[in-house]
């Protein structure tokens, strides 16, 4: 591998090809319509000549002498017998035509006005936008298409119009492009910039095209299929097309065929060119392949989504990369990602022979390209000289090529512990969506990592992949360890709070853990501790003879030294908390004294005790916390257990009875206000007709039954149950959902509104014509555990499938949303100055966000949060308030 | 100081110049100013070109040795002194009288304009306390500054905990250091940044349109649908709306709320009366109905004055209990047809786009509110009782016609501010201010996406990697468009570093002798 000095691209300007610069960059003429003769040697001058370039490996290139690998490709030439039109210019082929003079060519214009307008755009040149210009252009072509007779020679011109999609007629007669042409040719360069034309660039007859440019070889590549067939790229069977119709009205050009004849071969080459660079033209048929699918042509090539420009420019495929399946790992630090052993022996990282590492890379040579070990050790899979030759390395040749090893060589190192990747997940909706991680090689064949990372990558289990890349130069490894770590992405520059924390059974247990302080046995609390990173154990507490620790000890274990912390955990009421032990989470230093951990403290977005450790501690020790905090947790869940099942729905039967009340209740209400209002004894709410108040009335019945069997569930289901201690804790799901399972599942709705449409006057043919009772507009007064009904069943599918809709719907919608934002925002920077720029260094904001904070560094968008500063600086001696 | 200035032709400019001094005849009448004693010349229109002193404004009266703008119909002589060429741009000038410089086709009496100073935002400090201004008068005598919103919680801390002075000196300080370090970096990719921020809780939003606050009828978009409306601009709302506050004296009274309310809602004929057609005597017959006229608060007086504006010709109004009887001399289908046409969406009364106002309570602010359906913001801002500074609407593109740009960049901050709140999500608010400037400041609100600010981009590449590929090509081929690699998409696409982030600065290495 030999080093590159690089160029870089200063700009670059855009221009039409004149016939002769075709002719001059061609590299042959191309005459024949065949690509390959009988021996599967390319044709003299037919399309695949190697002039233009080559694509079978170990022939070489007839122009440049270049292999594969070398030759950029060259261009070949069609000289054609009439000239055709370029499908891509028409609009502006119109309108040159309707604004210049046929006879003299000059914009039919009097001068004074031309001049006028050479001055406006003179006038503004160096400030003048695209959009001012073709402005101008638009004026200028609107008002001489206008004009009649020529004010320079005086010529009466007539109306041109254009038959879509290439056909120009004057009053009824057509224009042939070769006609146009000549009227092209008459224009004066100094015309052309009122046109819409740079004469430095385009000629007005340039459009008209009469040599026809062939693309290299490697452009439109023949494939050669298992078979040994072989099948031409879609441009290369459009060229075809070309060069026969060519052909063909050439010779009855020269042998003088009737008009009518050449009329029509002219048409059909016209079509065929067309369609060469776009085959989607309005008004004209696509070209088919024999298969009847339609050619993908140059424009085909370029548009859209898997198009070049987005596919292959604005994203490219890339080495040094690896995807696979993910899964979790407790035992990982946020930090880390594990990569599987066989993925490290195909990702390597290039390092260069020197003085410093010779040693080091010789004892990586000598372990050849890697052996099934049970612990993993780096090897190398090729070596490359000085000169640029490549050393695969086996088992054989490892110890020989590594006492040849000389300074400057180039080792392809496999990867090894402590090398700095990049982890992404897609959708990349955010910068977090691709951070930088430690590898850790371990066995197996999925990528692991810790569970708190899920959220910034929105990362589940399920069978979610995910891709890593290796990084390859000394600056980009220094980049993504000091900007792109996990340690540094806690905080989300979305809402300047840490958007990582614990999840699901990480806050199961460490709830159980501290939940009313529980006694646990030495041993087992010796085990726990055995998990976590520390160097101590907390203070045991005898009881009847044997010794325990205290559940929030041990939780205090893993919290850094001096936190003083006091906020509001999610059990902080009254009805839940009648002691205050639980609800209210205090710290004081460094010691939980109070309260049970749960979703407020170290849940995602919004786990204050880990903010807290976080901006006080800095990253490093939030990372530390979120590890020893992740490990303890699979500690505590190991030891205790902790599982869910169908029975911890169940409700006693005096509860059920009470559920069914409920039920039964809402549906009588609901009848007797049916009832109400057909008699009318319902009054009009303010604002709404008298169907919308009945609606309004019967849904506000419904929730309310629903919201008293969530009050009766969670009556008769305590804190000893498994589910309540999850939706309480905040691991996962809410009362209501428990309330759902055990009690009522309440209104199904479709568009925020009750189950209305259906058949004539009822939803379903099981219910009577003109019934809008409870049941049959969709209310589910069955549970999860007891199962629906059929028509509930029906009704609750219906709201389910709206769900779903809705989210596919969604996500195309907003992701279109963001493409758009980033397109137009992608731009902007912040100058050294603290402004805010575009490329052309025009000022969007004077100060970044008014105060130049970056909201990835504010106290949730705060520049600086006074109160906690207060704390930090005088301690306890302002505390609550003023004395 | 008041200057004279015309449009006149070069050859007329350049005899002034050989024959100078010497009186030149207009053929506009100018008031004789004795203030005026320079003149500018202009030729384009653009730019003047010559400047001369003048002693004497006069009526035109024939003399010898004078220059003549034209031939006849002259009407006032100029003495003028001393003449030279000069260029100065005619946007320095703003017009006195006579007519306006941007188009000086007679003549206009001008003043130099003052070269536009930016000032320090004094119209804020008005708002705050006197504390809070201190304390920033303070923080800059030391050459630091401070954000007005941490300055007033720095003074409110103060209060809240009884901060001493020294104390208080401290905590300032420890504020700026911390204030510092939280500073955005150089070269930081504000916009992607920004871009993510908003795109990434658009998957979490809900696609539904929501009742408003409790009254049905009254849709508003919110939540996803909302969010995309924000950023394209849209002409109108899917759901115009307005929030209307009522001054002082009116906020209180639900009786001129209610009639407030009414009165600006549009009120169709065909919403308060039927209409019957006779075709063959030819005539529209209007029934009022006179519960509907009671619901609407209108009576059948204020209907008449307004039918007898209806433009359609020969139409005699006759009204009895109830009925009004339109009818036409001479009767022909298609007249009386179209005349019922007209009368269906006949407006009778209230405010155009209005299609519905209603009167709540605000239990909070203890105040009435109005709501309405559609929006029309000048109209409501013109009427008695009506809190203009408070009143809002929906509409960001009738906010920037009828207030301002800024105003509709305000209007952007607060709509997706509160469409994101809504659905429960948290975002930064420089976020949305950049979305927002970046739409605005051009001048005109402009849309995020290909028929604004993507299809205005400088980069031929950016534009064809974005929408419209092939269209951007050939178009950039007939001007010959020069591709300055700047951005990030033009970069990508040519495979270099891009010019943000760590790719804007480049590192070297000295090597210590």
């Amino acid at each position: 591998m030999k080093v590159e000095i690089s160029k870089g691209i200063e700009e670059l300007k855009f221009a039409l090809l004149s016939p002769e610069e075709i002719r001059r960059m061609s590299a042959v003429k191309v005459i024949t319509p065949d690509t390959y003769d009988d021996d599967g040697y390319p044709i003299e001058k037919g399309l695949m000549d190697p002039s233009m370039g080559v694509i079978e490996p170990g022939l070489k290139c007839k122009t440049c002498g270049g292999k594969v690998d070398q030759c950029p490709g060259h261009f070949g030439h069609i000289e054609l017998a009439m000239p055709v039109v370029h499908i891509g210019f028409i609009k502006e082929i119109y309108s040159i035509l309707s604004s210049t003079c046929s006879n003299c060519g000059r914009i039919k214009l009097p001068d004074s006005n031309l001049k006028e307008f050479f001055e406006k755009i003179k006038d503004t040149a160096n400030r003048l936008s695209d959009i001012e210009y073709d402005d101008i252009v638009s004026e200028v072509e609107s008002d001489a298409s206008e004009v009649v007779i020529c004010p320079h020679c005086h010529f009466e011109n007539q109306k041109v119009a254009l038959d879509k999609p290439t056909t120009f007629r004057e009053e009824g007669k057509k224009l042939t492009p070769k006609e146009i042409r000549e009227r092209f040719e008459k224009i004066q360069n100094d015309d052309l910039p009122l046109i819409g034309l740079d004469p430095k660039v385009a000629r007005p007859e340039w459009m008209i095209l009469t040599v026809f440019p062939v693309p290299p070889v490697n452009v439109r590549p023949t494939i050669t299929l298992e078979t040994g067939e072989r099948s031409e790229d879609d441009l290369t069977h459009k060229l075809v097309d070309v060069i026969r119709i060519n052909q063909r009205l050439r010779e009855n050009r020269d042998q003088g065929s009737p008009q009518l004849i050449i009329e029509d071969l002219w048409d059909l080459l016209q079509y065929h060119v067309t369609t060469y660079f776009d085959n989607q033209t309005p008004g004209t048929p696509p070209a088919r392949h024999r298969s009847g699918r339609s050619l993908k042509t140059l424009v085909q090539r370029l548009k859209g989504k898997e198009g070049r420009f987005r596919s292959n420019l604005s994203g490219k495929r890339v080495n040094f990369s690896a995807r696979t399946v993910i899964s979790p790992e407790p035992f990982l630090s946020i930090n880390q990602v594990g990569v599987p052993a066989k993925a490290a022996r195909e990702l390597t990282v290039t390092e260069t022979a020197t003085e410093h590492n010779f040693e080091r890379l010789k004892e990586l040579i000598k372990n050849g390209p890697g052996r099934d070990e049970a612990v993993y050790k780096p090897g190398v899979n090729y070596v490359y000289r000085i000169d640029g030759s490549r050393i695969k390395i086996s088992e054989k040749n490892s110890a020989e090529v590594a006492e040849k090893m000389e300074l400057g060589w180039q080792v392809e190192r496999q990867m090894e512990d402590g090398d700095i990747v990049l982890f992404n997940r897609q959708p990349s909706l955010h910068r977090m969506s691709m951070m930088a991680h430690e590898v850790r090689v371990l066995p197996y064949r999925t990528f692991r990592f810790n569970l708190a990372v899920c959220a910034p990558y929105n990362a589940d289990f399920d069978g979610d992949e995910m891709n890593l890349h290796v990084l390859q130069s000394q600056e980009a490894r220094a980049e993504a360890e000091i900007l792109m770590k996990v340690q540094e992405n806690f905080l989300s520059p979305r809402f300047g709070g840490p958007i990582m924390g614990a999840i699901h059974d990480h806050i199961t247990a460490l709830f159980m853990l501290t939940y009313r302080n529980p006694l646990i046995p030495l041993e087992t609390g010796l085990h726990i501790t055995s998990y976590i990173d520390v160097d101590r154990t907390p203070e045991t507490v005898e009881v009847d003879g044997k010794r325990y620790f205290k559940g929030r000890d041990i939780f205090s274990l893993i919290l850094p030294e001096g936190v003083n912390l006091e906020f509001k955990g999610k059990l902080a009421d009254k009805s839940l908390d009648p002691n205050g032990t639980e609800g209210l989470i205090r710290i004081e230093k460094g010691k939980l004294v109070n309260g049970a951990i749960d979703e407020n403290a170290v849940g995602q977005s919004k786990g204050a005790l880990l903010d807290y450790v976080l901006r006080k501690y800095g990253n490093a020790e939030g990372a530390k916390f979120l590890d020893n905090l992740t490990r303890l947790a699979a500690g505590v869940i190991s030891f205790t257990g902790f599982s869910t099942g169908i029975d911890d729905e169940d409700v006693p039967g005096e509860a059920k009875a009470q559920l069914r009340e409920v039920g039964n209740e809402a549906v009588q209400k609901v009848e007797k206000l049916i009832e109400n209002y057909k008699n009318g004894l319902i009054g009009m709410e303010p604002g709404k007709t008298l169907e919308d108040t009945l609606e309004s009335m019967v849904m506000k019945a419904l929730s309310q039954a629903r919201e008293k069997s969530s009050e009766i569930a969670s009556h008769y289901l305590g804190m000893d149950n498994s589910t309540v201690i999850m939706a309480r804790s905040g691991a996962r799901a809410n009362m209501m959902n428990l309330a759902q399972m055990a009690g009522i599942i309440g209104q199904q709705s479709i568009r925020g509104q009750r189950q209305h449409r259906g058949y004539t006057n009822r939803t379903l043919p099981h219910f009577q014509k003109g019934d809008i009772g409870a049941y049959a507009r969709g209310f589910v007064s069955s549970s999860y555990k007891e199962g629906l009904n059929p028509t509930e069943y029906f009704f609750h599918a219906t709201g389910g499938r709206e769900g779903l809709v809705d989210i596919a719907v969604r996500t195309s919608r907003s992701g279109y949303m963001q493409r758009r934002l980033i397109n137009a925002l992608e731009d902007l920077k912040v100058s050294e100055e603290g402004k805010v720029l575009d490329t052309e260094d025009s000022v969007i904001q004077l100060e970044y966000g008014e105060d130049g904070t970056d909201p990835s560094r504010s106290f949730e968008g705060d520049s600086v949060d006074v109160d906690y500063l207060v704390k930090e600086i005088f301690g306890t001696k302002y505390e609550g308030g003023k004395k | 100081m008041t200057i004279l200035a015309w449009k006149d032709t070069l050859k007329k400019v350049k005899e002034i110049l050989e024959k100078a001094p010497i009186g030149y005849c207009l053929d506009y009448e100018i008031p004789a100013d004795k203030s005026i004693k320079e003149a500018l010349i202009t030729v384009t229109g653009k730019t003047f070109v010559a400047k001369a002193k003048i002693s004497k404004i006069a009526p035109y009266q024939n003399e010898k040795n004078v220059l003549k703008k034209k031939k006849d119909k002259l009407k006032t002589l100029i003495t003028i002194e001393k003449i030279e060429e000069i260029q100065d741009d005619i946007v320095n000038y703003e017009e006195v009288s006579g007519g306006s410089v941007d188009k000086v086709l007679s003549y206009a009496v001008i003043v130099k304009k003052e070269e536009a100073k930016i000032e320090l935002p004094d119209h804020m400090e008005g708002k705050l306390n006197s504390e809070v201004k201190s304390l920033i008068r303070q923080v800059e005598k030391d050459g630091n500054s401070l954000p007005v919103k941490i300055a007033e919680q720095l003074t409110a801390a103060k209060k809240h905990y009884g901060i001493g002075e020294k104390d208080f000196e401290k905590l300032i300080k420890a504020t700026l250091e911390k204030y510092k370090e939280t500073g955005v970096d150089p070269y930081e990719a504000v916009g992607i940044v920004g871009a993510q921020s908003i795109g990434e809780p658009g998957t979490q939003m809900t696609m539904r349109t929501f009742h408003f606050a409790g009254v049905a009828e009254m849709d508003v978009t919110l939540g996803l649908p909302r969010l995309i409306e924000i950023v394209d601009a849209r002409k109108t709302p899917s759901t115009p709306s307005m929030t209307i506050f009522l001054t002082e004296k009116a906020r209180g009274d639900e009786d001129r709320a209610v009639s407030l309310a009414r009165s600006i809602e549009s009120t169709t004929l065909l919403d308060v009366a039927d209409i019957e057609v006779n075709t063959t005597e030819g005539y529209v017959l209007i029934l009022l109905d006179k519960q509907k006229m009671q619901e609407r608060g209108l009576k059948r007086e204020e209907i008449m004055p307004r039918l007898k504006k209806i433009r359609m010709q020969k139409t005699a109004i006759s009204e009895e209990e109830n009925k009004i009887r339109l009818s036409q001399e001479e009767p022909s289908y298609k007249k009386i047809y179209q005349l019922y046409e007209n009368l269906k969406t006949f407006q009778v009364k209230g405010l155009d786009g209005i299609k519905r106002a209603i009167v709540k309570f605000d239990q909070k602010a203890k105040e009435w509110v109005i709501y309405t359906q559609g929006s029309n913001l000048a109209g409501v801002m013109e009427l008695k009782d009506v809190d203009y500074t408070r009143t809002k609407t929906n509409d960001i593109i009738e906010i920037s016609q009828v207030l301002g740009v800024e105003a509709a960049r305000e209007a952007i901050i607060e709509e997706s501010t509160s469409t994101l709140h809504n659905a429960g999500l948290n975002t930064d608010i420089r976020h949305l201010m950049l979305v927002s400037d970046m739409m605005t400041f051009s001048g005109n609100v402009e849309a995020i996406g290909r028929h604004g600010i993507s299809g205005k981009k400088a980069s031929v590449l950016a534009r064809a990697a974005f929408e419209i590929t092939s269209k951007h090509l050939l178009n950039a081929g007939l001007i010959g468009e020069v591709e300055r690699l700047n951005g990030v998409a033009e970069n990508i696409i040519v495979g270099q570093p891009i010019t943000l982030g760590t790719g804007a600065v480049k590192l070297s290495y000295r090597r210590e002798e």
